[in-house]
């Protein structure tokens, strides 16, 4: 089981479901912390999830959450970005992109 | 001759004591950022480690290039114990000296000794360093020089910026959004939606990283200061993939452009107040054409935090000198401003020949007329040197009237957003607030009222002064 990393500004804006993200990727090696913008299947517990990866929420003070979520990734996006003018807020612009995407 | 280079000055540290070469395997991943923390907080040597986990033999990271004034005052060729007054003051004095810099080929440019173009850019095949563990990702630009230019002006920008690996071969950063960086962002690309060359420069000879982090004004080039800087004239030599000009002896050049319609997640990053503060994803995305580099390259590192660091060692150097010419600009009677790198840029001690409310008022508008990074402004007379920092507690303790003496002002769209009191809601909306305190004795006070200093240098006569000290062998009292 893999394991990932996400930021956001707090732990309470993590919901279930289908999400768009950017995960950094935790396996050791010389592109430890690597970026993927993904679409996956996120949950508290893996016994949902198909083929879940261990998920990591940590906050805008790098704080990590207890126990990790899980995600179980459908699509890793071509774009390594998300659409926005610089300094705009990413997550707000990801928050954005979900919603043109028709996810809840 | 001034350092051409970063390897140059290490070579300096070395032969000066100031330099610990680590030869045990290290792990980019948190294991330097930890040492060179502990080290800073130490006052410890520079450091060199040079077996890096997961790279090449020769591949290395640096940390504390200039992290001590002794280090400041061997970059500038100075004693190696010459006080911070004398760096200031030699500071003060070759900054306005403009050299303009020597443009060298290509084939004599070290820094092109290795090149990756296009598709073969790998971010990853260089130990950049996972500084503070919990930090959003790798950070390539700490001690850099990042570089950018105003196409209708020329005018070409160096600046300290933070830069953190998103894939191998993009970069996300955070210039401040009150930056020259931004300024040029927002003013010559964001409106036509073209993307922005910009250079990213690791291992410059040490003034070039000094100067990065000064207060030069808008269309002054830091390429003709560091020339005065360092009374020599700075080597610089053109980009792969822009007409950027480079610092031809740097260690590694990464090329890129600055999207205009693109953003990806900067940040968290322990930064340079000495907190994580949660400023992150609000930043700006760096798509990366190409990356030079010296053979066994040299990643340079701050592993940023509580003071004293590189960073605010030489803020303090850089910030005061700007500042104090500003307010002398503003009609301030400035004897001298002191940064102590303890307040990292939050905390500024003004001395002044001639105190009272209008002239710690005259301060207040001066701090707060732009961008504003400061927060905390002490006002001293004098009597008061600056840079001793017990003598300004002194005063301030003694002298600032809490009722009449303190001033502050409120303001939106200006402030630090990595000051750490400041609220979420405050640092999005750049809402601050500034204070100076009063802490010289008011003018109108007649000189007999005006209390009189218990020192040995002020409460005496001057013939007791020279009694007591060309007498003072004979008390037998050792000091």
């Amino acid at each position: 089981m893999k394991e990932w990393q996400t930021f956001l500004r707090r732990f309470s804006d993590m919901r279930e479901g289908k999400r768009e993200l950017f995960i950094k990727d935790l396996t050791p090696g010389k592109a430890k912390y690597d970026t993927k913008h993904v679409i996956g299947q996120v949950a508290k517990t893996k016994g949902i999830l198909k083929n879940p990866d261990i998920l990591w929420l940590a906050g805008e003070s790098g704080e990590r959450v207890k126990e990790p979520w899980y995600i179980s990734i459908e699509q890793v996006l071509e774009e390594d970005w998300v659409a926005g003018k610089p300094w705009e807020d990413v997550l707000e612009a990801v928050e954005k992109s979900e919603k043109a995407r028709g996810f809840k | 001759m001034a350092f051409n280079s970063h390897r140059d000055f290490f070579e300096k540290l070395e032969k000066e004591g100031e330099l610990a070469c680590v030869k045990k395997e290290v792990d980019w991943d948190g294991e330097a950022g930890a040492i060179g923390r502990k080290t800073y907080e130490n006052q410890g040597p520079a450091i060199l480690f040079e077996k890096i986990k997961d790279y090449p033999e020769g591949y290395k990271i640096s940390n504390g290039t200039t992290g001590t004034w002794n280090r400041v005052a061997l970059s500038m060729e100075m004693a190696k114990h010459a006080p911070v007054r004398e760096i200031y003051k030699e500071y003060e004095t070759r900054v306005d000296v403009t050299i303009p810099p020597r443009i060298l080929k290509k084939s004599q440019a070290p820094c092109k000794e290795n090149i990756m173009l296009g598709d073969e850019v790998n971010l990853y095949e260089f130990p950049m360093p996972m500084i503070h563990q919990g930090d959003g990702g790798r950070y390539a630009g700490t001690w850099d020089v990042v570089i950018n230019k105003d196409p209708e002006t020329g005018w070409t920008n160096w600046g300290m910026y933070r830069f953190m690996i998103h894939t191998k071969n993009w970069l996300t950063g955070w210039p401040q959004t009150t930056s020259q960086f931004a300024f040029i962002m927002n003013k010559s690309y964001l409106p036509y939606n073209k993307p922005m060359p910009v250079a990213i420069v690791l291992g410059a000879d040490p003034l070039s990283h000094v100067i990065a982090t000064a207060g030069i004004k808008p269309y002054e080039n830091e390429a003709d200061h560091v020339g005065g800087l360092r009374r020599e004239a700075v080597e610089l030599v053109k980009c792969e993939t822009s007409d950027l000009m480079v610092p031809a002896h740097a260690e590694i050049v990464i090329e890129g452009e600055c999207m205009p319609d693109r953003i990806a997640p900067d940040g968290p990053f322990g930064e340079y107040p000495g907190y994580r503060s949660g400023t992150m994803c609000a930043g700006v995305a760096v798509k990366v054409k190409a990356i030079t580099y010296r053979t066994k390259p040299i990643v340079t590192m701050i592993a940023l935090g509580t003071p004293p660091d590189d960073s605010s060692i030489a803020a303090s150097l850089t910030a005061a000198v700007a500042m104090k010419k500003g307010l002398l600009r503003h009609g301030v009677p400035i004897t001298d401003v002191y940064v102590p790198p303890e307040g990292v840029t939050h905390l500024i001690v003004i001395g002044v020949t001639k105190g009272g409310i209008e002239t710690t008022r005259k301060v207040l508008d001066y701090f707060t007329l732009r961008r504003i990074m400061t927060n905390k402004h002490i006002v001293v007379d004098a009597d008061v040197d600056v840079f001793n920092m017990a003598e300004v507690l002194h005063c301030f303790a003694t002298r600032c009237h809490p009722g009449r003496g303190i001033l502050y002002e409120w303001y939106e769209g200006r402030s630090n957003s990595l000051t750490p009191f400041y609220s979420p809601e405050e640092r999005r909306k750049l809402k601050g607030c500034s204070v100076a305190f009063d802490s010289t004795w008011p003018p109108e006070w007649e000189k007999e009222i005006v209390p009189v200093k218990s020192s040995f240098k002020t409460i005496y006569s001057k013939e007791m002064i020279d009694k007591v000290n060309s007498n003072w062998d004979s008390y037998g009292i050792k000091l």
